[in-house]
């Protein structure tokens, strides 16, 4: 299960890295960065996940004092949320960039924009 | 104090308080934001102030009421209020830089630029590292708005080419830090400090591997760069400053923090990394010709640099902080205020920087920064390179000093032309006046680069170099600017003589002979500064004046240290003022490369010999060992002849001199040469000889000197520039002095000894002539000149004399000289060379004939009948000179005695006999009196002869030698005074060809050559940055693998 989910991940990872890498178009890397980020965040949770145990939520399922036991490792959740909300912020930030991109220059081939160089 | 949770919560609450404003309230939210960043730094300030000062203890501060690891918690040290101090005070000093730019895009601008200092600092402060990569996060999306704060179009293209890479690197940093904390089970740095999983390498080593890769990446490490200098290209220079300065603090603080996870095993990547980095940025950084592209190749550089240092940090021990923290901020302190500077230029290109001229004080930050970057004394780079290269020796890691200090040697190169460039260059017309604010944050950052080299100084254990009074007198002169000249001049000579007056006491024999020439002959020298002084003469004086301290701090140097502290001061000074002729940029240029090289060989020659103490006298040389013994007498023998200008490395001084303004060069030329004379000779009489895989050493500065003196008379033979000649002459000369230290027998060093003082005289005698000819004529070509004798009869007499002395015919000093001199190499076995030496002293006879002949004999010009002779301030102290070269000639005892006998100290066996007025050795005597009464009769009954003769001479008229039918498209071709040794040419014109030249030229062509070409690997594509990136760690992950199995 955890290395199904981890092999999961990083072919997501490694997919959108290749995305990334040879489309052209702004808008397709953005997504193909979007998809990697997806992948990032199945590996995070993976790592954190044990088996036979349940989620880290205390209620009367799982008193105060068992939890050491018997439930997941509930930081790497903490972190996959966090990395979600960073991971939205800088796509947004990245789609701004391209609509302006756009509008400035009427297109969106990443490599038309390579009047800085050298 | 101040919790440090209040610099991010101050942050935090100015971006979102602003973001509450009504829109149209920009004024109130810039005031806000202003206020927000000055709380953030003064909080910084208060932190260092109170550990630095108060000797407080390290915090560490807990959040969420947890320890850790169950909450983040941030920790307070000396480096953390340091880094925070400097990127609070950057964001804010760039706020003020972007003001125009923060109005017109409003609060939202102004909210993010919070951010991102609230982010940087962030990243400085916390313990925990997912918190580092949310602050890093943070950074990045902060850089993304700002980058568009620039009125650049192409700003956009490199912001969104910025955030492709930095997606790379926050995947990479994520994946790493969750296989960390699985294996390390926490996300404190400090428990994963202790945890043995991370250390043991596997599974745990390879994700702490991508979390590092992903933090030096942040760095911008070359060459997987190409998106950072796009930003710093095109991005708002206020911002270029935070992101050269800021974040590359922040970065590599987070790499230092990080590392010690890892172990040891990591440090050697960093360091290869590094200098990986800070080679090749530099080399790249030479075909640079836009200025904010080239200040980003060398923020990379300079970020390589500290990141290397980081990798040495377990060889440095406890100088680390020092070293990596002054390297840092001299970075930081210099490229900030070099991106501030840009913003008050309005052209790309460097010629455009010479707008600053209209304010003199910008060109004196400017000159701060330069000098902050290249390292130079009395800032902090300076005392971090010379720890930097001494705990490397120690270790013995020459390799590595190597890449440094060629690296550094890059970066001088392309930073001094561009200053030479903008103090060259014609200033544009008409732009409007630049805005005291930024003016202010400009110089106020100069002036802090300054605070800080006093602080590295006053905490470095080898000495301040600017607690060294001549350097404070030097400086002294920068608050006198606003006087006049002619009382400035007037300081200068005061300051020299009681400078003098004030270490007689002190100096023993040698240093008395270099003093005297040093501060009683600059004091002469500005006599003809009179000449000059209408006006300010702005620049003039505290250049000269740092020279002249630099040569007075190299006299009495007692250490290592404080000789090359010295040597870097007055190389500085001299620059700047051979940079002040008009023509002379190139040749500063490559003076200044030159001496910078010469320098480094020097600081490594100092390093080697030291072995492990890095504070080492000069008298210790004696004890140095055999392995290293000659390896350091050839770097420093190199290193003192970039300043003798010995052939092969003598390439920068014809046109360094002959360019110079006319007070300047025999300054430069009579002085400045000194040094490198005052060089060998310290390394001669405490080394000795020395042999490198059996050559005798000594043998080969014998046959530099025997080198020098034939091809520099040469040279000088076929110069129709009369302050060319005699600007080779020197090369000449000063072989001679080589030559005659070389022979290493007691005759030997008096007569180098001899022309140290004489060449003084005699070269800048004949400078101020030729000057004064030149002020008159408006001409340095001897041939357009002749006839002067009637018009500049003073003049005359001073040059008649001068050559008499330099040509070494009784009865004045140049005999002394050469009585000795043939005495010295009676002394010596080798012959070869003695005679390659004694041929080039009649070669000395033709060019010295020229000067007399062309120019002052002859028929007049049509164009100079109505010249007169040379300013009163120019003549009077040729006439000096004129009279201690006759007082020298007859008296000769009145120097030479006293050094005879120190000499004797070192070498014994031949000293002088003296007798009255009759000087014995072992192979003759003199009398110089009696030789100069034998001579005046014979001159004056042969002058007799000749005025009886001369009565009947005819009057000629001037006529024209070209033939019919000639077409003289060169006019000068057809003057007999031009191209005058033509015969000799053809016969020994082979041995002057600028071989050398043609050899340093390929040398520059090839580096700009790859340069030019290997900076075609920055396509300029997105993506193709980001799959350099990729390469980039795919191959460290393999190389650190291959390393770490």
């Amino acid at each position: 299960m955890i290395t199904l989910s981890l092999a999961v991940g990083f072919a997501l990872v490694l997919a959108g890295l290749y995305g990334a890498l040879t489309n052209r178009n702004i808008l397709r890397m953005i997504v193909s960065f979007t998809v990697a980020d997806t992948g990032v965040n199945i590996v995070l949770v993976a790592v954190g996940w044990m088996r036979g145990r349940t989620a880290p939520i205390l209620d009367d399922a799982v008193p105060i004092a068992e939890a050491a036991q018997r439930i997941i490792d509930p930081l790497p959740q903490a972190l996959v949320l966090t990395a979600i909300v960073i991971g939205l912020g800088v796509t947004a930030l990245m789609l701004a960039y391209a609509y302006r991109l756009y509008s400035t220059a009427g297109t969106l081939d990443v490599s038309k924009f390579t009047e800085l160089k050298w | 104090m101040v919790s440090p949770l209040f610099i991010l919560a101050i942050g935090l609450g100015a971006a979102f308080g602003v973001g509450l404003l009504d829109a149209r309230s920009r004024g109130l939210a810039f005031a806000i934001t202003l206020a927000g960043l000055a709380a953030m730094s003064a909080i910084g300030a208060e932190w260092l102030w109170a550990f630095v000062v108060d000797g407080v203890q390290p915090i560490m501060v807990m959040t969420a009421g947890a320890p850790p690891p169950f909450a983040i918690n941030l920790r307070m040290g000396p480096a953390e209020a340091a880094l925070v101090a400097i990127i609070c005070l950057t964001g804010l000093l760039s706020a003020i830089q972007m003001r125009e730019a923060l109005l017109r895009l409003g609060r939202r601008a102004m909210a993010v630029l919070s951010i991102a200092v609230m982010a940087l600092s962030g990243i400085v402060l916390t313990r925990d590292v997912f918190n580092l990569f949310v602050f890093f996060e943070l950074v990045v999306i902060a850089t993304g708005g700002l980058v568009l704060l620039s009125d650049d179009p192409r700003a956009t293209a490199a912001g969104f080419k910025y955030l492709v890479v930095s997606q790379v690197a926050s995947m990479l940093m994520l994946i790493g830090i969750v296989f960390v904390y699985h294996a390390g089970g926490s996300l404190n740095v400090d428990d994963l400090i202790g945890s043995p999983a991370v250390a043991a390498g596997g599974a745990a080593g390879l994700a702490f591997l991508l979390l590092m890769i992903a933090l030096v990446l942040e760095t911008k490490p070359f060459p997987a760069n190409g998106w950072a200098l796009d930003v710093y290209e095109a991005a708002h220079p206020g911002f270029g400053a935070i992101f050269s300065a800021a974040s590359a603090s922040a970065a590599l603080y987070a790499v230092d923090k990080v590392v010690g996870v890892g172990g040891a095993a990591f440090l050697p990547m960093l360091t290869a990394i590094g200098l990986v980095t800070f080679v090749g940025a530099n080399l790249l950084a030479l075909s640079q010709t836009v200025d904010r592209r080239l200040l980003g190749y060398s923020s990379v550089a300079q970020v390589g640099l500290v990141l290397a240092v980081i990798g040495l940090r377990d060889l440095l021990g406890e100088r680390y902080l020092m070293v990596a923290g002054g390297l840092l901020v001299a970075h930081a302190v210099a490229k900030a205020g070099l991106f501030w500077l840009s913003e008050l230029v309005a052209g790309r290109d460097f010629a455009a920087w010479a707008a600053l001229r209209r304010r003199p004080i910008l060109i004196f930050a400017f000159a701060t920064f330069v000098a902050m970057l290249a390292g130079l004394p009395p800032f902090p780079g300076f005392y971090a390179k010379w720890e930097l290269t001494h705990a490397l020796m120690a270790q013995g890691r020459p390799e590595l000093v190597a890449a440094i200090l060629v690296g550094a040697l890059f970066e001088a190169g392309y930073l001094f032309r561009w200053f030479g460039r903008a103090l060259k260059a014609t200033p544009p017309e008409g732009v409007s006046d630049l805005p005291v604010s930024k003016v202010g944050v400009v110089v106020l950052t100069a002036l802090g680069g300054w605070v800080l080299g006093e602080v590295w100084g006053a905490a470095s254990p080898y000495g301040d170099v600017l607690g060294a009074t001549p350097l404070l007198v030097a400086l002294a002169f920068l608050a006198l600017e606003p006087l006049s000249a002619r009382i400035k001049n007037t300081l200068a000579i005061v300051v020299l003589v009681a400078a003098f007056a004030s270490g007689w006491p002190h100096f023993d024999p040698l240093q008395l002979i270099f003093a005297a020439i040093v501060l009683l002959g600059g004091a002469v020298i500005f006599v003809a500064s009179y000449a000059f002084a209408d006006g300010r003469r702005t620049g003039f004086y505290p250049s000269a004046m740092l020279m002249y301290a630099g040569l007075a701090m190299l006299i009495v140097a007692k250490d290592t240290f404080g000789f090359f502290a010295a040597w870097e001061v007055l190389t500085i000074g001299s620059y700047f003022l051979i940079l002040r002729g008009k023509q002379s940029e190139p040749h500063a240029l490559s003076y200044v490369v030159f001496s910078l090289g010469g320098a480094f060989a020097i600081l490594a020659g100092f390093a080697l010999a030291a072995e492990t103490t890095a504070l080492f006298p000069i008298a210790g040389l004696k004890q140095v060992a055999a392995p290293f013994a000659p390896w350091v007498f050839v770097l420093l023998a190199v290193g003192f002849m970039t300043k003798t200008a010995s052939i092969g490395l003598h390439i920068w001084l014809p046109g360094a001199h002959a360019e110079a303004e006319t007070d300047v060069s025999p300054m430069v030329s009579g002085i400045l040469l000194k040094a490198g004379l005052f060089g060998l000779f310290m390394l001669l009489m405490q080394m000795g000889r020395q042999s490198l895989y059996g050559v005798d050493l000594t043998l080969v500065l014998l046959w530099i000197g025997a080198a020098s003196a034939l091809l520099g008379n040469l040279m000088a033979v076929f110069q129709e520039d009369a302050k060319r000649l005699l600007a080779y002459s020197s090369i000449g000369q000063m072989g001679y002095a080589v030559f005659g230290l070389a022979l290493m027998n007691h005759l030997g060093w008096l007569m180098a000894l001899m022309f140290v003082i004489n060449h003084y005289i005699y070269k800048s005698s004949l400078f101020l002539s030729v000057g004064g000819v030149y002020k008159r004529t408006g001409t340095r070509e001897m041939y357009r000149m002749g006839g002067l004798i009637t018009l500049m009869p003073l003049t005359f007499f001073a040059v008649l004399v001068g050559i008499v002395a330099m040509s070494g015919v009784p009865p004045l000093s140049g005999f002394g000289g050469r009585w000795i001199f043939y005495n010295a190499i009676l002394d010596t076995p080798a012959r070869l060379p003695m005679v390659v030496i004694f041929l080039s002293g009649p070669i000395a006879f033709l060019y010295l004939f020229r000067l007399i002949h062309t120019i002052f004999l002859g028929q007049l010009k049509d164009e100079h009948r109505r010249i007169r002779e040379a300013p009163i301030w120019l003549i009077a102290p040729q006439m000096l000179y004129v009279a201690f070269l006759i007082g020298f000639a007859l008296f000769p005892g009145l120097a030479l005695r006293k050094v005879d006998a120190f000499i004797s100290r070192f070498i014994p066996e031949h000293a002088l006999n003296w007798d009255g007025l009759t000087i014995t050795s072992a192979y003759g005597y003199w009398n110089p009196v009696s030789i100069m009464i034998v001579i005046v009769v014979i001159f004056v009954t042969l002058l007799a002869w000749l005025v009886f003769l001369n009565r009947r001479a005819q009057m000629v008229k001037q006529f024209n030698i070209v033939f019919a039918a000639e077409r003289p498209y060169r006019p000068e071709t057809t003057h007999f005074a031009w191209n005058f040794f033509a015969p000799y040419r053809r016969a020994l014109g082979p041995l002057t060809e600028p071989y050398f030249e043609r050899f340093w030229q390929a040398q520059t062509d090839a580096l700009h050559g790859w340069a030019g070409f290997a900076r075609r690997f920055y396509t300029g594509d997105g993506q193709v940055y980001a799959f350099q990136v990729v390469g980039f760690v795919v191959i460290v992950c393999w190389a650190a693998m291959g390393m770490t199995p």
